[in-house]
């Protein structure tokens, strides 16, 4: 009898573990229904998972109209049908058990930070109410409203979204919560290139002899790409990784050597590898010759202490660079010797010559990998330039198994926050309103009178400026959607009211777009009942600038609405009253997907997905629409120069459908759109080189057949900077780096993953961990209580020596994924003066027992 | 279905008492606090006294029922449900009056068991991103380590394959706790000391 149930669940063991985790490998999608308005009951959808930067394809299996599991993408090459055990687990994000399934109001604000205080109400009664309240707060004051959108928000929602905001209401307080994570990455893009996002690909992982992550934890941040590189590592002859980070993680873990610094001396290491390369005369000569420009940038810039930091005197300074010769760059980097550099850093001067020697060796291929670490950094911006300047100076960029990569912690940070222009400073497609060429090239796609948009030529509120004017009760209006910024923020005490002097958060009237009680939930005047995921289409463009569609699978459940239709119902009543070049504005804006008779969309999800992506689309490609090509060419002669809008151009709608996602420019070549792998590197463009942006725009016979036509004068800029300390350094009173960060299991702040019964079970708590050495200096035992103070606020949390991270004496890390230990009560919001982006990782805390 | 949901319906009555054991796991394994030198030492010194859950902060440490015959009583551990978190003070062994938990100054002292992965259930082996097992480990590097390997007809992507190491694993059933798969079966078990460590 024994061998008998032992045999039988043995033959059926691999079966049912694989399908009950939703991993069965070799299923072809089988393209089901379109995404219509209502979706199939049953059949395949192709889509993208909804967790990290990384963008592996899943095939959603539906069945009587419910998302029965979501498998791997077998045809998918950057997966390759894996997942990590979240993307295993994608189906049951849907059906939690508290979903949002009908709009929610509250009528006495006293009740906010709480769990009560909300009732159900009618979607007409919703509406009104956020349109009502909109409007009065608009009319009265453009600068005390604001939008927190997201990484998350698919691509034609961003985009319809930032239209609204931006064209419908001239409003630049919108934001999204990339600025948390990428903004250091972006301002450091367009400061060096001149256009944003990486050159490179995952394709250089396959190829790199030479990895180096710099404050990244990918085993755990971005799973199935750490596969990858890993690999590499396996397969390839003496493949290297140099892993360079504050703490231990379980990368440094796989790493071959890992160099351990203090937080936020990083620029000094990556200053002293540029300062080696330039002082024994093994930079690239030819490449630099031909591809680089140097300057240098202003110093000193401080720290954003005090809310004014913006308009103060150094921080107007903070954008300021000089044009200097290679003579003038190479003596202000001269400081950083490998001596220098260790004293600061406290990393052997050995190590990082060790490292400097692969980047001076013409024959390796090294590639750089960053995230949170060098973004959440009060240098950020500038330890993104640091990194550039090596690469730059190696000639290492742009050449397969060669180039910097700055990784993304969304699924569509590139996709949409960046791509569509969320940004309070930025228009769609790398624009950015004070350039008055790019305001003119937006306005003719938009069909808006010329002028019409010299009213948002002045960059909106930040992320942490939005916030800190809430919460001195200078925002009367707040919309959120995609993001749970009551858990995500930094300085929650702040921001969450829990300081006598900051109570604005009582005051706003804030409206959330949800799909799951949250923190934020808890301080909305209206929640609004979302669709999630694949009950909608939409589409996410990821870390490598790959643009993908999920197709629609299941309808959003009770009542619950796709966000874009909700957008339009609030815009249709704001805009009333309000014209356009002699036209109703709403129609103006959005007539194109809406239907005034019926109040509804005027088509399915799939129409207006499509519509509203080929509108966007003309931002990259504007051949399609002749007032746009004109400003592109600077045909009138009215500019400086010509836009090359192309640089980033997108195929139609209806290409994405046939494929896994395409890496921008997507170019048509006899009839065939084909993506590029690698920017700026001539080649065929089959075989993923920039053949037709160069013949367009560049130079042929340059250094590497390399041409950098969207950069000024064809020519990135190496810009020197130094090492500056961090906002805050350990003392008696707080003597502790606390740097924290996501885990595998859970995804940001753990609204979706700790409603996965599997995911919770993985990982049910968060955890200090701290050095063994500290533990017994203070008193501390593995699993006690303990209180966390920063100048800031406090959270409590159990103590761990468990080594999930190993953080040297001194350092501590805690995940931000648990409500119930808010970690960001007591996190810094002191951020980089360039990209406005906060510190994460480097508060200084004390640690007691509670 | 947990051990303790199973005895549950055992002690409705549809099965004899001696299956209870054989219900238990492989070779009818109790998993037992730590300290306990054997399983005819443990019964012989054993007084079912409680302290030592009453003792246990994580309240893990639970008295085996009625149906389990001679073993009623006595301390057991059911990882799935909560696993020994190895206090470093071992407050279990302290509160024991008789010795039955006994000669525990450290974690390696410990000997609850060894871990053994269920080679057809684990997903890691097929590449899945997934060691749960290995990064929740209290002495991870030592009693798990991950072997890399490239993944079969896939040049671009790695297994990371948890090992367990039979000399260092204790046995405190925390792998088992956490795992992801639970169907048809918990894909990692605590068996004996001195099993083989993989199935």
């Amino acid at each position: 009898m024994e061998l008998s149930r032992r045999s039988f669940i043995k033959a059926s063991a691999v079966s049912l573990a694989v399908a009950a985790a939703g991993a069965l490998a070799g299923c072809a999608p089988q393209g089901g229904a379109p995404g219509g308005v209502t979706a199939a009951k049953s059949g395949t959808f192709k889509s993208v998972c909804r967790f990290c930067g990384t963008g592996c394809g899943v095939i959603c299996e539906v069945k009587n109209g419910r998302l029965a599991s979501v498998l791997g993408d077998p045809d998918n090459a950057s997966n390759k049908g894996l997942n990590c055990i979240k993307g295993l687990h994608l189906a049951k994000i849907l059906y939690g058990e508290d979903r949002l399934t009908k709009p929610l109001v509250r009528d006495d604000a006293t009740t906010k930070g709480t769990t009560g205080g909300l009732r159900e109400a009618t979607w007409e009664e919703a509406l009104d109410l956020v349109a009502d309240k909109l409007k009065t707060a608009w009319e009265a004051d453009k600068k005390r409203i604001a939008f927190w959108g997201s990484g998350q928000q698919p691509i034609t929602e961003g985009y319809a979204l930032a239209k609204f905001w931006k064209a419908g209401l001239l409003s630049n307080n919108i934001d999204p919560n990339a600025r948390l994570c990428m903004a250091s990455a972006v301002v450091a893009f367009m400061n060096v290139f001149q256009t944003d996002e990486p050159p490179g690909s995952y394709s250089d992982l396959d190829e790199a002899d030479v990895f180096v992550t710099w404050g990244a934890n990918m085993a755990e941040a971005h799973p199935v790409l750490y596969s990858r590189l890993t690999a590499r590592k396996i397969a390839g002859a003496g493949v290297q990784h140099f892993d360079i980070t504050t703490l231990k993680t379980r990368t440094s873990a796989s790493a071959d050597k890992v160099l351990v610094f203090r937080p936020g001396t990083d620029l000094a290491i990556a200053n002293a590898i540029s300062n080696y390369l330039i002082q024994n005369d093994l930079y690239d000569k030819q490449f630099v010759a031909d591809h680089v420009q140097f300057k240098v940038g202003a110093e000193n810039i401080g720290h954003a202490y005090e809310d004014g930091y913006d308009g103060s005197d150094v921080g107007k300074t903070v954008n300021d660079v000089t044009p200097v010769d290679f003579e003038a760059f190479a003596a202000r980097m001269s400081t950083y010797t490998l001596d220098y550099a260790a004293e600061l850093s406290g990393v052997a001067a050995a190590d990082i010559e060790e490292l400097a020697r692969l980047f001076a060796d013409p024959d390796k291929r090294i590639m750089s990998l960053w995230t949170m670490g060098v973004n959440q950094h009060t240098r950020g911006t500038w330890m993104n330039h640091c990194i550039y300047n090596i690469h730059l100076l190696a000639g290492k960029i742009c050449k397969p198994g060669s180039g910097p990569f700055s990784l993304t912690g969304q699924p569509t940070a590139c996709g949409t926050a960046r791509e569509v222009g969320l940004f309070a400073h930025r228009l769609p497609a790398d624009l950015v309103v004070n350039n008055p060429q790019h305001r003119r090239y937006t306005e003719a796609v938009w069909d808006l009178p010329s002028g019409y948009l010299d009213a948002i030529q002045d960059p909106g509120f930040h992320t942490i400026r939005i916030f800190r004017e809430m919460s001195k009760g200078n925002i009367d209006f707040l919309w959120t959607a995609s993001n749970n910024w009551a858990a995500s923020l930094p300085n929650l005490t702040r921001f969450l009211g829990k300081s006598p002097e900051y109570q604005g958060v009582f005051k706003t009237f804030i409206v959330v777009n949800e799909v799951y009680p949250t923190l934020s939930t808890q301080y909305a005047d209206v929640v609004l009942p979302a669709a999630m995921w694949v009950e909608r289409e939409g589409q996410f463009g990821n870390a490598e600038r790959r643009t993908a569609v999920f197709e629609k699978a299941v309808d959003p459940p009770g009542e619950a609405k796709w966000d874009v239709w909700i957008f339009l119902q609030v815009a249709r009543r704001v805009l009333d009253g309000t014209q356009i070049g002699g036209a109703p504005a709403f129609d103006h804006l959005f007539g194109f997907i809406w239907d005034k008779d019926k109040d509804d969309f005027s088509g399915d999800d799939r129409e207006i997905n499509r519509r509203l992506f080929e509108e966007y689309r003309i931002f990259s490609n504007p051949s399609l629409k002749p007032a746009a090509a004109a400003i592109n060419s600077n045909e009138g002669g009215q500019f400086d120069a010509g836009l090359k809008m192309e640089n980033k151009q997108l195929a139609p709608y209806d290409v994405y459908l046939e494929h896994n996602g395409l890496t921008w420019p997507v170019r048509e070549v006899n009839g065939t759109w084909l993506p590029t792998t690698w920017r700026f590197a001539d080649g065929s463009q089959a075989e993923g080189f920039d053949e037709v942006g160069i013949a367009a725009y560049g130079k042929k016979g340059l250094a590497g057949n390399i041409s950098f036509y969207k950069s000024a004068g064809q020519k990135p800029s190496a810009v020197f900077r130094p090492y500056e300390a961090p906002a805050e350094q350990p003392d008696d009173q707080y003597p502790f780096w606390l740097c924290t960060g996501r885990l595998l299991e859970q995804w940001h702040t753990g609204s979706m993953t700790r409603r996965v019964p599997e995911l919770d079970r993985a990982l049910p708590e968060a955890l200090l961990d701290m050095n063994p050495e500290d533990c017994q200096r203070l008193g501390i035992k593995d699993g006690d209580l303990v209180r966390v103070t920063s100048r800031h606020g406090q959270f409590e949390i159990k103590a761990s020596t468990a080594r999930r991270t190993e953080p040297g004496p001194g350092t501590c890390f805690a995940p931000f994924f648990v409500e119930e230990n808010l970690v960001n009560l007591a996190v810094e919001d002191y951020y980089c003066p360039l990209s406005k982006e906060p510190d994460y990782k480097k508060t200084c805390v004390r640690i007691e027992k509670a | 279905m947990s051990v303790m949901a199973r005895i549950v319906k055992v002690a409705a009555g549809f099965v004899a008492g001696w299956q209870v054991l054989e219900l238990l796991g492989e070779g009818g394994f109790l998993l037992r606090p730590p300290g306990a030198a054997s399983e005819a030492d443990l019964l012989a010194r054993c007084v079912r006294c409680g302290k030592c859950a009453l003792a246990c902060p994580y309240h893990v440490v639970k008295a085996a029922p009625s149906v389990m015959g001679e073993h009623a009583g006595t301390p057991c551990i059911e990882a799935r449900e909560g696993a020994c978190r190895l206090c470093e003070d071992f407050p279990c062994v302290a509160a024991c009056p008789t010795g039955a938990l006994r000669d525990i100054a450290e974690r390696s002292d410990v000997r609850m068991g060894v871990a053994v992965i269920d080679r057809e259930l684990c997903i890691a082996l097929r590449g899945m991103r997934c060691e749960v097992c290995y990064r929740v480990c209290p002495l991870k590097d030592e009693a798990v380590t991950i072997k890399y390997s490239l993944r079969e007809g896939d040049d671009r992507h790695a297994v990371f394959e948890p090992v367990i190491h039979s000399d260092a694993c204790v046995g405190c059933g925390l792998c088992v706790e956490r795992c992801v798969i639970s169907d048809p079966a918990v894909a990692i078990r605590i068996e004996p000391a001195g099993a083989s460590p993989h199935a």
